[in-house]
Order: C-alpha cells, then sequence, then structure tokens
C-alpha cells in the first residue's frame, strides 16, 4: 500500500470569470483533467509529463490535497484524498511550487523546525531531523541565514528538502528543477535518484522537459489537454513508434515546409521548432534514407536553406510529436467552454 | 527494495499534546519573524495613546472645567481619562487581531507559505489559532504599556478598582475574538481581499465597542447589536472594573457569563465558517491563488 497512487477517472474543472474590461465577466469553466485513470508503482519514478497547461500541476495540486477533484478518486498509500486528507498529508512528502512557500524571513533551519511540528514531531525530533536534512542536503552554513539571501538554485535545495521532513514514502515533486541552472538541476536529479534507490521511495515527478524525464523516470504517462495520450516504460514508448526515423534539419525554413514535407507519402509527422534561434525541423518518415533526397528536393522548392542535416533515434519528445503533431515548447491553448 | 521507515507515529493521527505544541511552534514562528521587522511595537504602543488623547481634549475643549462632571452624569465615573484610555487599549486588542489575521492569510497567499501549511496534517485553525495567540500577546502587551504611559502623561492612577476582575474580563474576551477573526479569515480566504474589508470594520468595531462613550448612548437598535458583539462585554467588564460605570447585568458575574457563552459559541462559529469556505475554496481554485 505504502508508496502507491491509484488514480480513478480523476477530473477537475475550474469555473472562473473572463474578464471583459472592467465590470463585465463571463463565466466559463476550463477543464483541466478530463477523467485520467493511472497507478504508480511501490519503488518507482514516475514522470508525468506534458507541454505548459497540460494539467501536471493541477493533478499534483489534487494528490497532495490541495485541491478537491470535480470527479473522480485518488488513493496515495492506500489513503483517498477526499475521505482520509490528513492521513495522505502525513504520509506523502510534497515539492510544489518551485522556491515559494518557504518563509523567507526565516533561516532554513528554522523553515524545517517549524514544518517538523507541523508534521506533528516532538521539539527533540524537529531539530534533529532539521539536522540530518541539513547534513544530507549538504546545506552547512547557509542552514542558519535567512531564506531571503539564498539563491534560487539554494531556495529550491530548501524547497527539496522541506519536502523530505516527514520522510514519507512517496515524494511528489512538481517541476523541481524549473529554475536551476544545468548543473544544480542534475545535483538535485542526483539525490532525487539516491532518495529512490537507497531508501526505496516512490517518486512522482513533473516536467515539461522530455529529455529530464527519459534520464530519470523508469515510466512516464504523457498528458495533453488534461488527457492521458500514453503511459509505459521509456524503451516501450519510443519502440512504440515501429520503424520510424527521425530527421532534424536545421537552417531557414519557412513555416510551410511543415505542409510541404507532410504531403510527402512516407511523411507521417512534422513540426517546426527552433533551437538556440536556428528553425529546426523534425520529420518523422517510415524509410529514412529514401526520403532524404525527397525531403531535401522539397524543401529547397519552397526556398529553405540547409544548414545541417541529423538523423537521429527516437526520443520522448518524437512520442509526444508522433501524437500530437506538436513540439513540447509549443505551448497548450487555454481550452475553454462556455458554461451551460 | 529497502524497507521503508516512516516516523515512529500513525499517520494522520494527530495528538492534543501535538497539536498544541505546533500551534506554539507558530507563535514562536510569527515572533521570530517579526523580530527581523523593526520598529513595529513602538507603533504599537503609540496608536492608542494618541487614540485616546484626542477624545479626551475634546471633552475638555467642549466641556472645559465641566467636562469630568458631566461625563459622570452619564457614564457613572468622573474619570473620563481613564475610560477613553481602557477604550482605545482595548480597541487596538480587537482591531489588532482582525488586521493580523486577515494580513496574515493574505500575506502567505502570496508568499505561497499558505499551501505549505495546507500540505501538512496540522489543521490551518491550528496555525490560526497560533497566529490569534501571537496577535494577542502582542497587541496586550503593546495595549497595556500604552495604558500606563498614557496615565502616566494624563496625571491618572492606572491601577484602580477590582483589577482581578478586570483582568478576568480582558481574559475572557480574547477567546471569543478569536472565533470572529476566523470568521473573518473565511471571507479573506474567500475573497482574497482584507484592506477594504479592514478599513471598514475598524469603524463599525470602534463604534459597536463604545470606544469613546458608553453604548448606553446608543439608539435601541444599535445598543442590541453592539452587544451580539463580544468585545463591547469585554471593553465594559474593565471599565465596570475599574472605574465602576457599571455592569449590563448588574453584577460582575452575570456579565462574565455572557462572555463566558460567547467564548464557546464565537470559536464553533468561527471554525465552521472557515471550514466550510475552504472545502468551497479547495473545491475551485485553491488556497494558492491571490
Ligand atoms: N485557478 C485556475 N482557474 C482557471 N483555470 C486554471 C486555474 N489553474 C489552472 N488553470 C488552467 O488549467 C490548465 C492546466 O493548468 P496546470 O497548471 O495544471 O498546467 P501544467 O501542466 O502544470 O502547466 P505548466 O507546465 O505551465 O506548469 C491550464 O489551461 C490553466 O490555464
Ligand atoms: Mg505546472
Amino acid at each position: 500500500m505504502l508508496g502507491t497512487v491509484v488514480i480513478e477517472n480523476l477530473s477537475k474543472t475550474y469555473h472562473t470569470k473572463q474578464r471583459k474590461g472592467l465590470f463585465k465577466s463571463i463565466p466559463r469553466d476550463v477543464e483541466s483533467l478530463k477523467g485520467i485513470s493511472l497507478e504508480v508503482e511501490e519503488g518507482e519514478i514516475f514522470g508525468l509529463l506534458g507541454p505548459n497547461g497540460a494539467g501536471k500541476t493541477t493533478m499534483i495540486k489534487i494528490l497532495s490535497t490541495l485541491l478537491l477533484p470535480s470527479s473522480g478518486s485518488a488513493r496515495l498509500n492506500g489513503y483517498d484524498v477526499v475521505a482520509d486528507d490528513n492521513a495522505v498529508r502525513a504520509t506523502v512528502g510534497c515539492m510544489l511550487m518551485g522556491d515559494r512557500g518557504l518563509y523567507w524571513k526565516l533561516t532554513g533551519r528554522e523553515n524545517l523546525i517549524y514544518f517538523g511540528a507541523l508534521y506533528h514531531y516532538s521539539p527533540a525530533d524537529r531539530k534533529r531531523r532539521a539536522q540530518e536534512i541539513i547534513d544530507m542536503l549538504e546545506l552547512g552554513d547557509l542552514a542558519d541565514r535567512s531564506v531571503e539571501t539564498y539563491s534560487s538554485g539554494q531556495k529550491m535545495k530548501l524547497a527539496f528538502g522541506k519536502s523530505l521532513i516527514n520522510d514519507a514514502p512517496l515524494l511528489i515533486l512538481d517541476e523541481p528543477t524549473n529554475t536551476l541552472d544545468v548543473p544544480s538541476a542534475s545535483e538535485l536529479r542526483a539525490i532525487v535518484r539516491q532518495k529512490n534507490q537507497q531508501e526505496g521511495k516512490t517518486i512522482i515527478y513533473t516536467t515539461h522537459i522530455m529529455a529530464e524525464a527519459e534520464t530519470l523516470c523508469d515510466r512516464v504517462a504523457i498528458i495533453d489537454y488534461g488527457q492521458l495520450l500514453a503511459i509505459g516504460r521509456v524503451p516501450e514508448l519510443k519502440a512504440s513508434l515501429g520503424r520510424e526515423h527521425i530527421t532534424r534539419i536545421a537552417g531557414v525554413i519557412p513555416s510551410k515546409a511543415v505542409e510541404a514535407v507532410k504531403a510527402l507519402p512516407a511523411v507521417s509527422q512534422a513540426t517546426l521548432g527552433s533551437v538556440d534561434g536556428v528553425a529546426e525541423l523534425t520529420v518523422m518518415s517510415h524509410n529514412g534514407a529514401d526520403t532524404l533526397a525527397r525531403l531535401i528536393e522539397v524543401l529547397g522548392q519552397i526556398g529553405a536553406t540547409i544548414q545541417k542535416i541529423t538523423p537521429q533515434d527516437v526520443t520522448l519528445e518524437d512520442v509526444f510529436i508522433a501524437k500530437t503533431g506538436r513540439t513540447l515548447a509549443e505551448n497548450t491553448a487555454v481550452e475553454t467552454g462556455a458554461k451551460k | 527494495m529497502t524497507a521503508i521507515s516512516l516516523p515512529a507515529r500513525k499517520p494522520g493521527k494527530a495528538s492534543p499534546a501535538t497539536l498544541v505544541s505546533a500551534t506554539f511552534a507558530t507563535v514562536r514562528a510569527r515572533l521570530l519573524i517579526v523580530s527581523r521587522y523593526k520598529g513595529q511595537l513602538f507603533n504599537e504602543i503609540l496608536t492608542p495613546i494618541v487614540l485616546a488623547a484626542m477624545p479626551i481634549l475634546l471633552g475638555r475643549a467642549t466641556a472645559g472645567d465641566r467636562a469630568a462632571e458631566v461625563f459622570l452624569a452619564n457614564t457613572g465615573t468622573a474619570n473620563y481619562v481613564g475610560f477613553m484610555l481602557i477604550g482605545s487599549a482595548t480597541f487596538v486588542i480587537v482591531s489588532n487581531a482582525f488586521w493580523h489575521i486577515a494580513n496574515w492569510l493574505r500575506w502567505e497567499m502570496e508568499t505561497g507559505t499558505l499551501e505549505s501549511i495546507y500540505l501538512t496534517p496540522t489543521h490551518r485553525v491550528f496555525v490560526a489559532a497560533g497566529t490569534g495567540i501571537y496577535s494577542t500577546s502582542r497587541s496586550t502587551v503593546g495595549a497595556f504599556v500604552a495604558y500606563l504611559i498614557g496615565s502616566a502623561i494624563m496625571g491618572i492612577n492606572p491601577f484602580q478598582g477590582d483589577l482581578l476582575i478586570a483582568f478576568l474580563f480582558i481574559l475572557c474576551g480574547l477567546i471569543p475574538l478569536f472565533g470572529m477573526t476566523l470568521f473573518y479569515g473565511a471571507l479573506v480566504l474567500k475573497l482574497k481581499e482584507a484592506n477594504a474589508m479592514l478599513n471598514l470594520m475598524q469603524w463599525v468595531v470602534n463604534f459597536l465597542m463604545g470606544v469613546f462613550f458608553p453604548i448606553t448612548v446608543m439608539p435601541a437598535a444599535a445598543q442590541l447589536v453592539a452587544k451580539l458583539f463580544p468585545p463591547t462585554w469585554m471593553t465594559n467588564g474593565v471599565r465596570s472594573a475599574m472605574l465602576g460605570v457599571g455592569y449590563f447585568f448588574g453584577e460582575w458575574y452575570l456579565d462574565l457569563a455572557v462572555l463566558w457563552f460567547f467564548m464557546l459559541a464565537a470559536p464553533m462559529l468561527g471554525i465552521w465558517a472557515f471550514k466550510k469556505i475552504e472545502n468551497s475554496v479547495r473545491r475551485n481554485e485553491g488556497v494558492g491563488q491571490f
């Protein structure tokens, strides 16, 4: 039971108002989750992937009891998020809003001790637990400085430390590396992995960076517009694309290239993104070598300048592209429906 | 798979001792935070003195030498200076209680710490209680010091009458006050707004609890409303004990019994409203939005 999550048909609709100037507003319903079912097993690192606005945070907030679901149910460590909310809170560690959620006027240690009190530790145990976390994360002298003097990476580390206070068998981390630079992010991932491997903690990890999920997660669920697109082990998901070949073409590429390339019979999917300011066309095709010549020809006809062509292994990002026809960087437009 | 070690306690099962401990940890955290902002206590002492000085001087200006005489006829005490000082000191305690809970909620909403509190198995009512204890102890100390200084400046004896009974009225008045602030906090949670409401509250409270005048000079209907407001009983109790203005029901224990009733009713109503509104907020956008 401990360390497991069972989600059944979970839905969440926000009731909001669409503002029209100063006084007018129209009620709007935003369906953020549309009947998601999935299970997380004990001891796995489970990735929740999706572009901005996919519904990841909404899902995490329901799992952590901050929000009540509109329908459906979720059980964490065997406890229901609605009926046994306090038991869920006691047995789950959460890092939800990055470096927000800490008292900036208090020191790192004072933060940990105070939250220890809210997790019902005795005064002596609070201090001991705070010290354990300080040592574990190698916070050192930082622990006794007020949080407002921390760098954003240090704040994130402390926020992660806060999620460890109750030593829960299940950790929920919502984009924990969001504002971190590359070395800090990989340091944090290493600690997460360590918590998983050495202490057997189950971890739910959301991100919109597919590469991060690939390196860290045992299994991932890809959600988009509040719906589950795919779920499985990373190699399985990649294999699900069959014998697709991925070709990335960088250069000066007009947007009409997408349509032109898609018109080729062997091409199953094409998207245009940009990497470091250079346009990059990702093409998925059934027979790589044969299509390449045709690709170059078509791009030449519409006036594209090709700088680099790279055949590539399938990534999780390609799985997302194959399912949606979009890259992850493209925002999910807010989908709203007028209230009935 | 390695064994998972949970802290040695049943998850989610808090004991009364751990809840009291969490409440006082909150008081401690608030004190630590405020200690890092200087100059606050000074404000707290100055406000009641300035507040009381205005009507005292107004009284001297309009009624001249006969101020005490007129006041005696209307209120039962000639000591209008003490009357005003007690009124403004209790008012500061009451008004601060509302400000503190509202500012606490708004501030924690904005910094995201409110969500952090909601992630823990300690119910928010205990964190609010900690904030309430912090608020009242802080402003009671401030108000008391202000009362002493005010008395010295205006040349009256600060210790007269039945001090023990006066103390009982303050103590018993603080608990219903907490219940009321919880009710008010629930509104802030829902409306995500505090300042406009606080400003209005400020004057309504000031009027109702009879800060500058005995409520017996108010119209009958207004008196009735004022008597539904627990701080009115607190202020009048303290004034009666110290200055002999007269209890509403004639005897101190009868008035105190009314406060005892409020002591049960107001927190119950407050907690009920807070939980109800909190669930409606969780059913929609959650406490993290502001
Ligand atoms: N309080 C709210 N009221 C109305 N709509 C909301 C509210 N909170 C979120 N939404 C909408 O719900 C959808 C899902 O949002 P959510 O924050 O869960 O996405 P996300 O996957 O976490 O995105 P990101 O990667 O940007 O963090 C979005 O369309 C968002 O606009
Ligand atoms: Mg999010």
